[in-house]
């Protein structure tokens, strides 16, 4: 029990010190690429440490994905969580609206990376393609802009639990824009911003 | 698991229309080729956009998280249209509007 409590204030201890370290680079730079690209490195290098994320400290999905805050900050901050996702857990190409980084801990997920290229005129209509992909696996991860769109898949036979950070807690998410192909469609989820 | 080429029939109560759904497809997919604006948004088991009470029948679900749909949902009769595949004839409610 005892070294359970401490794995947990040492994960506190280090997650606070992960966002310090976000917020600094934010205040100096701005979220630019680079600096994206900056905290994905921070983020892979705490997924890294994993000894401070063991799996009897976070429950399983009920059903095939799950979310476990981290350190999730007030208002208009930012939201750090450990996600575990089943093998088969997918998510349509999406813009979140919000910048993101991942970074693997153990397990695999690929991530698709489209464009838009369509002129949006069209309502409830819109046209993708596909511009890249990552792997994101231990040792990795994969960051995106506010608006980039990405599809997600775990693979292999194991569930892939990573490290996610979001400009924006999960509860006051903006609204999240999901693209479909196979029906030539955009459809939206309602915005959290105004959520208590 | 039902055969790919087994199709059932599904009646979906809110457009009062019953339309035919292979085993290998989704109730959402079936929907939207059948010209039914069933409410949905990520179609693949995140968001619960298409959240639907599935009053008779038997569906099996593909993965979904759980933020969509949780156990005691999935316990007192809700389903996924974007993730359930029928495996009987069904018939089915969804409990919600997108958002465009």
């Amino acid at each position: 029990m005892s070294i359970r409590v401490d794995v947990a204030a040492q994960r506190a201890r280090a997650c606070k010190t992960f966002m310090a370290q976000v917020h600094a680079t934010e205040a100096k730079e701005g979220i630019t690429p680079s600096t994206l690209h900056a905290l994905k490195l921070k983020l892979v290098a705490l997924a890294k440490r994993s000894d401070l994320f063991p799996m009897a400290d976070f429950a399983m999905p009920q059903a095939h994905g799950r979310s476990h805050p981290l350190l999730v900050e007030e208002n208009d901050g930012h939201g750090l969580y450990l996600t575990i996702s089943l093998p088969g857990k997918e998510a349509a190409p999406h813009d979140h609206g919000i910048w993101c980084a991942n970074a693997a801990i153990s397990g695999r997920e690929r991530h698709v990376f489209y464009r838009r290229t369509d002129d949006g005129r069209m309502s409830g209509s819109a046209e993708i393609a596909q511009v890249g992909e990552v792997l994101v696996e231990p040792g990795n991860g994969m960051v995106m802009a506010d608006h980039d769109i990405h599809s997600t898949v775990v693979v292999g036979d194991q569930p892939a639990v990573s490290l996610a950070l979001y400009g924006y807690a999960l509860a006051r998410f903006p609204s999240v824009t999901w693209f479909h192909p196979e029906f030539a469609s955009v459809r939206a989820t309602p915005s959290r911003r105004h959520a208590a | 698991m039902a055969p790919a080429n087994k199709t059932f029939q599904v009646t979906i109560r809110n457009s009062g229309q019953t339309i035919a759904c292979a085993a290998d497809r989704t109730i959402l997919q079936a929907a939207i080729a059948a010209g039914i604006d069933y409410p949905y948004a990520c179609a693949t088991g995140n968001c619960a956009t298409c959240i639907s009470k599935l009053e008779e029948g038997k569906v099996s679900l593909l993965p979904h998280g759980d933020a969509a749909l949780g156990k005691a949902q999935l316990k007192s009769g809700l389903t996924l249209a974007c993730r359930a595949r029928p495996r009987s004839d069904v018939t089915i409610n969804w409990l919600a509007r997108a958002g465009r």
